[in-house]
């Protein structure tokens, strides 16, 4: 453990340095993530420039919601995203081998080699939105609300790369498409509502296949102290499962890993 | 001219051939932001629940019928060095995207139209009753907007022998007509003040204006206003195009090659 630690830590190092090259590119980045989160705060005042609530929560709610989302939007783009495509383009060129032979998890090495930091912008802007919702709603969050929110925002996170990882993974069978992640962001698009405010099938897929109404909606209830020890416990007990299976299905797709010809 | 398009054509169809499933997977991803959209109108205003499905299955067909992807391919090529291959032949580089955009949009009419025929047998609130007039006005309506998607987004693709971020700034233009084309609401229900403005910017032409022809929200006279505005945006943006493309050509200093 403590040694991926410190590979981690060289990975970040190396991402660092890389992207110090492109420093000029800073102004623009921060520019395009604050403009963002301004169009997301825009269409939810739009929604509720016609109502008073969405899928039973409030505007202040939908806004620490939007803030949860961002937040793991940014984990996503910062450690998750940059990786996708050279995935499929060690597979199809079969530079796979040499992250194989490397005396490190592949699985851990092939989510987490590339890291694109400016991204950690949209994390502290998300924090920010959420501060901004618990402003207007006028709710301090108790230390018990933190706590859980804290546990929960970690297993959507888990959830998250796990999700990924499967269909990351799919980069075995699929080589054509230059780029899957899009799949993802429609999926996950759905996460940035309340999921009350689906009907039918829908809310059954997204809670209970697709959970969407875990990763962002629990977070964003625990921090309004909406939540109780049971659905906590079962969001932890969700990411762990589909750890577990990312990590099979990895594992079982390796098998189909030929090499290509070199 | 004629002959040199269908060779254009020929040669379009064959590769979309070769990324048929990329392309149905691209066209899946973009009905799942219009569908979550639906949901939430659906949930602000249930009894108007019939008029948002028919508005935002229109919204994904117009939007289908009227996209554009050139600002990418232009701003990957110019970045690489490869669209020096396309400015020494003697024909404009234009036309292998327009006939590109003909081949993809033909192909999106014969997957979405079948699939809208099929759906609207067994919910009755797809189904719809336009006069022939109407449905003319209609056509015009998606032609003018795919022209002016598509012209905007060459332009912008143009504007990178200057800049190397063309993306990010098509982002930002996409992200504003993400309200004032109507994908975000059906443009009555957004604040009085973007409404107005929505008339005058070239966005809600590209996809709520022929919707709202078909639903009967816009009368004679707001077609009519509407088919001269976006004929002049037509116009300069056809204009502006010119002139980028000439200035580019002086710029352009093939990188890579």
């Amino acid at each position: 453990m403590r040694r991926y630690v410190r590979i981690f830590r060289e990975f970040f190092r190396a991402c660092f340095v890389e992207e110090l090259e492109y420093r000029s590119e800073f102004l623009g980045n921060l520019v395009s993530s604050f403009f963002g989160i301004g169009i997301a705060i825009l269409t939810v005042n739009i929604f509720f420039y016609q109502t008073d609530q969405l899928g039973g929560w409030a505007y202040a709610d939908v806004l620490v919601l939007l803030g949860v989302f961002n937040t793991l939007r940014g984990m996503i783009d910062f450690a998750l995203r940059p990786n996708m495509p050279r995935l499929l383009e060690h597979v199809r060129r079969g530079t796979l081998d040499y992250i194989l032979t490397k005396p490190v998890d592949s699985m851990f090495y092939v989510s987490f080699r590339h890291l694109v930091f400016w991204r950690l912008i949209d994390v502290l802007l998300g924090l920010g939105v959420i501060g901004y919702g618990l402003m207007v709603k006028r709710y301090i969050p108790s230390l018990f609300d933190v706590l859980i929110f804290l546990i929960t925002i970690a297993a959507s996170f888990v959830l998250i790369y796990s999700l990924w990882m499967m269909l990351m993974t799919t980069s075995f069978w699929v080589i054509r498409i230059d780029d899957l992640s899009f799949i993802f962001d429609s999926f996950f698009e759905t996460a940035r509502f309340p999921v009350g405010m689906y009907r039918g099938w829908m809310r059954v897929v997204l809670t209970y296949v697709l959970p969407a109404a875990v990763i962002t909606n629990m977070p964003a209830l625990s921090l309004l102290g909406k939540w109780n020890m049971a659905t906590a416990l079962i969001a932890v007990s969700l990411a762990l499962v589909f750890l577990w299976l990312a990590r099979r299905f990895w594992r079982f797709a390796l098998r189909f890993y030929t090499s290509a010809s070199s | 001219m004629i002959r040199k398009y269908i060779a254009l054509l020929r040669m379009k169809y064959i590769e979309m051939l070769a990324y048929r499933l990329a392309t149905l997977v691209w066209m899946t991803g973009a009905i799942v932001q219009p569908l979550i959209t639906m949901a939430v109108w659906m949930n602000i205003d249930p009894s108007q629940s019939d008029a948002f499905l028919f508005y935002f299955m229109a919204v994904i067909f117009v939007e289908r019928m009227t996209s554009a992807w050139d600002v990418w391919e232009l701003d990957r090529e110019i970045r690489e060095g490869t669209f020096s291959n396309y400015i020494i032949r003697p024909l404009h580089p234009i036309h292998w995207a327009i006939a590109e955009n003909v081949v993809y949009k033909v192909l999106f009419v014969a997957i979405l139209a079948p699939i809208w025929a099929i759906a609207a047998l067994f919910v009755p609130a797809l189904r719809f009753d336009v006069t022939g007039g109407q449905a003319l006005l209609f056509l015009a309506a998606v032609l003018l907007g795919a022209a002016l998607r598509f012209l905007l987004s060459y332009i912008c693709g143009l504007l990178g022998f200057w800049i190397t971020k063309v993306t990010a700034v098509y982002g930002v233009l996409e992200a504003i007509s993400l309200f004032l084309s109507g994908r975000i609401a059906p443009l009555s229900m957004l604040p009085p003040m973007l409404q107005q403005w929505s008339v005058f910017l070239p966005f809600r032409y590209m996809i709520g204006f022929p919707i709202d022809i078909v639903t009967g929200a816009a009368n004679g006279h707001d077609m009519l206003q509407g088919f001269a505005i976006a004929s002049i945006w037509v116009a300069v943006f056809i204009i502006a195009l010119r002139w980028i493309w000439i200035a580019g050509l002086k710029k352009n200093q093939a990188v890579g090659g």
